[in-house]
């Protein structure tokens, strides 16, 4: 399946700039999430993959840090229970909902920038069925999560996130339109995946995204307590 | 059983959730892995955290790694590549490298042979010595030293959208010499 809108010259520059690592950092993301859908990017790109690859030998060996295997290991240690951990019944915090409507953080949301991404999404990556998507943005605007929500639920794919605090953890959130509060969609595991059944949440357009950070083992409150890191809301990919 | 010959199967072991394979492979090769990503980085500490993520992908995406399409320390240090390029556009990299001295030489013709130790690198050396000097020099900057079309053009104080042609043009010339 091959996009419809990219000529084969377009699609290969763009596969060696991927692999070349030029492209910015949108553009590398789209390029990355399409990969699994556009098998004849996929193609390009294995190909400029494979005439590149002997240039690695130019980087110069050098020893890792001591102890960075431990780290690995602990990274990979079963990620805690996905489940929305057990809230008391506290009311939420004050300011949580002023915090979301900070106009510098409306501006994130709003961005030019995520809906230009997800235009070029699009050209990329013909949506077989009505979905719901949103690009969640860093404080510098870079992309760092991409969210998809259909009938089986929401997903979420790290696009260039730098791993919690190891004392702290990433917790998502969902915050339907007209609700006042948010739910919680569990913890973020070290590997930036998660997949969201739809038991938990119906996902729907205008709903809010929002990762926050929380001591281990998620809020004890069952609302959000820490920062918020990204935020973005679903919107329709089809555009219909 | 040289590091080429038994790297296979330990991935194919990784695949299966074998963690002490996936410890085996990163004693075989964190040392090169992790210079890939400080070449890119230049920085011990984010070098440490492109690595930590890359065999967490590693470790997930074993089963996908097919023989077919090139070897397993082809396969091994893509992942860490783009690992350490993620990061590095996460650390903003639009901002011109702190290091003023790469770049400055010409591509070494002893660096170039070691593109030429392996026979599917031969070629790729004798189409890279067909570029000019500047197409050669973008293209490893970007390659090998994750830097920007902007931070390649201060580097070598060229007009960004010269350096952009430049690197589309030897792109182009390496796929044609390559074919």
């Amino acid at each position: 399946m091959s996009a419809p809108l990219l000529s084969p010259e377009a699609r290969d520059a763009m596969a060696a700039e991927y692999v070349l690592g030029t492209l910015e950092a949108r553009e590398a993301a789209l390029v990355a999430a399409a990969l699994p859908h556009d098998g004849a990017l996929a193609e390009a790109v294995a190909g400029w993959e494979a005439r590149l690859a002997p240039l690695v030998a130019l980087a110069l060996p050098e020893a890792p840090p001591p102890g960075l295997w431990d780290r690995i290991e602990r990274a990979l240690a079963p990620a805690p229970d996905p489940a929305p951990p057990k809230g008391s019944a506290a009311a939420p915090p004050k300011g949580w909902w002023n915090r979301l409507l900070d106009p510098w953080r409306a501006g994130a949301i709003g961005a030019t920038a995520v809906a230009a991404g997800l235009a070029a999404l699009l050209v990329l990556r013909p949506a077989p069925e009505p979905r719901l998507m949103t690009v969640l943005l860093t404080d510098r605007d870079q992309p760092a999560w991409l969210v998809e929500a259909d009938r089986a639920g929401i997903r979420l794919a790290s696009l260039n996130t730098r791993p919690a605090p190891s004392d702290r953890a990433l917790q998502l959130w969902a915050l339907p339109q007209g609700a006042t509060a948010p739910t919680s969609l569990g913890l973020i595991p070290a590997d930036g995946r998660v997949t969201v059944s739809p038991t938990t949440i119906r996902p729907s357009p205008g709903m809010l995204i929002e990762i926050t950070l929380e001591p281990p083992g998620g809020s004890p409150t069952g609302r959000p307590t820490g920062p918020i890191q990204f935020i973005g809301r679903l919107s329709a990919a089809t555009g219909a | 059983m040289d590091a080429a010959t038994d790297l296979a199967p330990l991935l194919t072991a990784v695949a299966g959730g074998d963690r002490m394979a996936l410890r085996a492979v990163y004693e075989r090769q964190s040392v090169r892995l992790f210079g890939v990503a400080n070449a890119i980085l230049r920085d011990r500490d984010a070098a440490a955290d492109a690595l930590q993520d890359a065999f967490v992908k590693i470790a997930r995406r074993a089963d996908q790694f097919d023989p077919g399409r090139g070897s397993p320390e082809a396969w091994l240090a893509g992942i860490v590549r783009y690992a350490a390029l993620d990061l590095a556009r996460a650390r903003g990299r639009e901002m011109p490298t702190d290091d003023p001295a790469l770049g400055d030489q010409p591509v070494a013709a002893d660096a170039l042979d070691r593109v030429a130790a392996h026979a599917e690198g031969r070629r790729l050396r004798e189409c890279l010595s067909t570029l000019e000097e500047r197409n050669r020099r973008g293209i490893v900057l970007a390659f090998v030293h994750g830097m920007s079309h902007a931070q390649i053009a201060a580097q070598l104080e060229l007009p960004l959208g010269t350096v952009k042609a430049w690197i589309r043009r030897g792109l182009l010339r390496l796929r044609e010499c390559l074919a």
